[in-house]
């Protein structure tokens, strides 16, 4: 093959080539770390909640006067939402779930690693009633429920509640062995700083992710810790799971009746779950496209490049390649030559195009505290520019291939 | 004579129309991907008050123990961003600053007077008296409360301007009365439209990108009606007992926002002195164990530290201006091989008589209509793209509010000012030259001769 001729005519003409390079060099370090990133983004938004999202709906309410009498509300409230037919279970709830609001306490094996620096670890604090975990849609996986009787009713104010405690839990799979490394957490007593209370593991559920946090991050998401207590007021948070089908008929039976049910408050907010959950992750998903969109547009624009050059490189050289076909050289070769030619091109650009996505890679794991690219990413990039350039410049070169070798005889 | 180099140029787009296509395209989407880049970082890094950034400071106290940073911590070298109630009235005597501020954010429910509006809830800063001095909130009505009304609460509230319209229909209510939480207040001031971006003096929820809070009320209502804080809560002291509302008045958990208003430079560093003071005052009686990194910080430092620009902004950031240089590159690459296919013509005109200066001008008019085309395709599909960016990004939390304070908001996000848009228009410019300058010299530079002959 020619390839030193190619090489002097590449060297030759260098502008053209040198830009293209550049380009595909750009490309790539924007192509795999975009991909990266937005992998890491969709998968931050597509990670199993173990919450039955779909059939689940919950109610804010708040009073409207200081008269409002929580305690009898709730208690009237849990009985009328679970009396409904259609309702699997019915439960208050401190925070719902997947709205990024939560409280956290400092939890442990042993009451002494809490006076440690930085000792115990963080779980995330649930209350409700022995029907909280089949509100949620938990899947129970040793243990037991709560017992109905150990359910602590409303009390007056946050501090009573935190001191009341309650005697048993039921925590995350992922929790308790974070706690009992051994495995052998049920039963066992857990420890809380801040306030000095134990209480003993009763349960462990599968898994529960309360907010789709970024995965740096993602252990505090899943270390849970549900608690048989009633949320004092005023306000209030119930959640409430239907049967497959029901949710939406039973929201609207909610809307109309549930406020007037008690006096003096009124529902703040009643939503779908699934709602809220996707409200949660519309940042992660409006980045991915974002960024995937922008990524898909540089491609284009490089393709719209690699085809300009070639498409002027065999215009300018027409009668060469007449010539070329006059004296002997096959179709074939000619595609060839313009295919190897771009391949030489692509792959200048893709080397440099290494440098730079590392480098990129580099400040992007820094900045997102992400693991660095992994190489794959890197090869695959590699591999897509190949394809990508030789589709592009193929037209272009189908087109000189097909040039006539009547055409070395004209003038132009 | 520039007639007839745009006549020319016309011309020559005219002649290759797809490859005139594909270089406006190029600059276009260019253009678009890097302004709709540059109008969403624009949007979360303004300076919501820079006339006060000599004057204005935050004041963070680092109150930690002496712990080893956790891995998760990004910057555990910052101390904790808000302070305890203890701190925050052992500082708030100090006559160094003009004003000083304690406060944070609450909740409440309004029972409208008219009964046709059923109760709702609103969102409620508990503050001492200066905030609407040192924050210059505008009034419409009236104005803030005095000093005397902070500790022994005095039943007054000042209203945002939706609150008003909401339950005043928009008239001076100054002097008519509010219930909230089903007690009742007189209005004192109402605050004109008032939007910092981003909502600086509180970056709790959404990192600073929510709408100030509707009801003011004063400082003392928050202990004597135990209102929860709405923001984050830190036990930060290992020796904290947490025990509801009460604890947070008497427990190191950090849980305020403080701020102080100073008259130059000079007697921020006074303040300084005067808060690194206080802590190795404490330090005796076994707080702070760690060394002073108490931080009095100005507002840019403070938005710094909080990253309300955030990782997603630069990164989109970067992007764009990637995007901006492939496109470049891109279009010189057409440019100049365009040039070269038409070389013939201009050794044509040389060899009647133009001059390569001609020759030049001609290509550069050539280049900067490629460029303004292009910046013109680009502007409309900036609009487009921003357009749908709103949708894509906010429509969920647009569609839980009713709120026109959250909806102007969100339209801020997207919204493209006069300094962008000019950026635009520079930008496009620019990438027309930096596109056309080489090919137009390249093809300038070439004696006539080579290009009357045949290839």
């Amino acid at each position: 093959m020619e390839i030193r001729a190619l090489l002097s005519a590449l060297w030759r003409n260098k502008t053209g080539p040198l830009l293209v390079a550049a380009q595909v060099a750009l490309t790539l370090a924007v192509v795999v770390n975009v991909a990266y990133i937005v992998r890491q983004k969709l998968e931050d938004a597509n990670k199993p909640t173990g919450l039955d999202l779909n059939n689940t709906f919950w109610i804010a309410t708040e009073a409207s006067t200081s008269d409002y009498n929580y305690p009898a509300a709730v208690k009237a409230d849990l009985t009328y939402l679970n009396s409904l037919p259609g309702v699997v279970a019915a439960s208050t709830i401190n925070h719902v779930p997947q709205t990024f609001s939560n409280t956290d306490m400092p939890f442990a094996a042993d009451p002494q690693t809490l006076l440690n620096p930085n000792g115990g670890i963080f779980g995330t604090l649930y209350f409700g009633t022995d029907e909280l975990i089949d509100a949620l849609g938990l899947k129970l996986v040793a243990g037991r429920n709560f017992a109905p009787t150990t359910v602590r009713p409303a009390a007056a104010d946050w501090g009573a509640a935190m001191s009341a405690w309650a005697p048993e839990v039921i925590v995350t799979r992922v929790f308790a062995n974070k706690l009992f490394p051994k495995g052998d957490a049920l039963g066992k007593t857990v420890y809380t700083g801040l306030i000095n209370k134990s209480a003993v593991i009763v349960g462990i559920v599968d898994q529960m992710r309360a907010n789709p946090l970024p995965s740096q991050y993602d252990e505090f998401a899943t270390q849970i810790v549900l608690l048989p207590i009633i949320t004092p007021g005023p306000d209030g948070h119930y959640i409430v799971r239907a049967k497959p089908g029901r949710r939406d008929a039973l929201m609207a039976e909610v809307d109309k009746n549930f406020a007037d049910l008690q006096p003096g408050r009124f529902i703040e907010r009643l939503e779908a779950f699934d709602r809220t959950a996707e409200d949660a992750r519309q940042g992660y998903r409006a980045s991915a496209i974002i960024l995937g969109v922008a990524t898909f547009f540089v491609v284009i624009v490089t393709v719209v490049g690699i085809v300009g050059l070639a498409a002027f490189s065999v215009a300018s050289r027409t009668k060469q390649l007449g010539t070329r076909r006059a004296i002997g050289a096959r179709k074939f070769h000619i595609l060839r030559y313009f295919l190897v030619e771009n391949w030489i091109i692509t792959t200048g650009g893709v080397v440099l195009g290494c440098i730079l996505a590392l480098a990129a890679g580099v400040q992007l794991s820094g900045m997102y505290q992400i693991p660095r690219l992994p190489l794959y990413y890197l090869v695959g990039g590699v591999l897509m520019l190949w394809i990508v350039g030789l589709l592009a410049v193929l037209i272009p070169a189908l087109r000189a291939a097909s040039i006539s070798p009547a055409v070395a005889t004209r003038t132009v | 004579m520039l007639i007839h180099d745009l006549n020319l140029a016309f011309r020559s787009l005219r002649r290759n129309p797809v490859l005139s296509a594909l270089m406006v395209g190029a600059i276009a989407v260019g253009i678009a991907a890097s302004m709709i880049a540059i109008t969403l970082y624009h949007a979360r890094a303004g300076h919501p008050i820079p006339w006060k950034e000599d004057k204005l400071f935050a004041v963070t106290l680092d109150i930690r123990d002496d712990e080893p940073p956790q891995s998760f911590e990004r910057h555990p070298e910052y101390p904790p961003f808000q302070l305890t109630y203890r701190d925050a009235r052992a500082l708030y005597p100090s006559d160094i600053p003009l004003h000083s501020v304690m406060m944070y954010r609450s909740g409440q429910v309004v029972t409208p007077d008219n009964r046709s509006i059923k109760p709702f809830s609103a969102s409620t800063r508990v503050t001492t008296a200066d905030f609407f001095t040192m924050f210059d909130v505008p009034f419409i009505y009236g104005g803030g409360w005095s000093r005397t009304e902070d500790d022994a609460p005095g039943a007054v509230v000042v209203l945002s301007k939706f609150m008003n319209e909401k339950l005043f229909g928009g008239v001076n209510s100054v002097g008519r009365e509010v219930v909230l939480d089903g007690r009742s207040y007189r209005v004192v001031g109402v605050i004109a439209a008032w939007m910092p971006r981003p909502k600086y003096y509180d970056l709790n929820s959404w990192g600073g990108w929510e709408i100030p809070e509707e009801v003011f009320i004063p400082f003392g209502w928050g202990r004597a009606l135990k209102l929860p804080a709405h923001g984050n809560t830190s036990c930060v002291s290992r020796t904290a007992k947490i025990d509801g509302m009460d604890s947070l008045y008497t427990q190191d958990c950090v849980w305020l926002q403080y701020w102080v208003e100073v008259r130059n430079r000079a007697d921020r560093d006074r303040y300084q002195a005067f808060v690194d003071n206080y802590a190795n005052e404490q330090r005796q009686h076994g707080r702070f164990p760690r060394k002073n990194n108490n931080r009095v910080v100005d507002v840019p430092t403070w938005l710094a530290m909080w990253d309300v620009v955030g990782d997603d902004s630069r990164m989109q950031l970067a992007l764009g201006l990637v995007f901006f240089a492939v496109c470049v590159l891109n279009t010189l690459g057409l440019m100049l091989a365009k040039f070269l296919t038409a070389a013939p013509i201009s050794g044509l005109r040389r060899a009647l008589g133009a001059r390569r200066v001609d020759i030049i001008r001609q290509h550069l008019i050539e280049v900067i209509v490629v460029g303004a085309l292009g910046g013109a395709a680009g502007m409309a599909l900036t609009f487009g793209g921003l357009a749908s960016l709103k949708v894509l990004m906010f429509s969920g939390r647009l569609a839980h509010s009713s709120n026109p304070d959250r909806t102007a908001l969100i339209q801020s996000f997207v919204h493209m000012d006069i300094p962008v848009m000019l950026a635009a228009v520079a930008l496009s410019l620019l990438a027309g030259v930096l596109a056309g300058l080489y090919p137009a010299w390249r093809i300038g530079r070439l004696a006539p001769a080579t290009f009357l002959k045949t290839q």
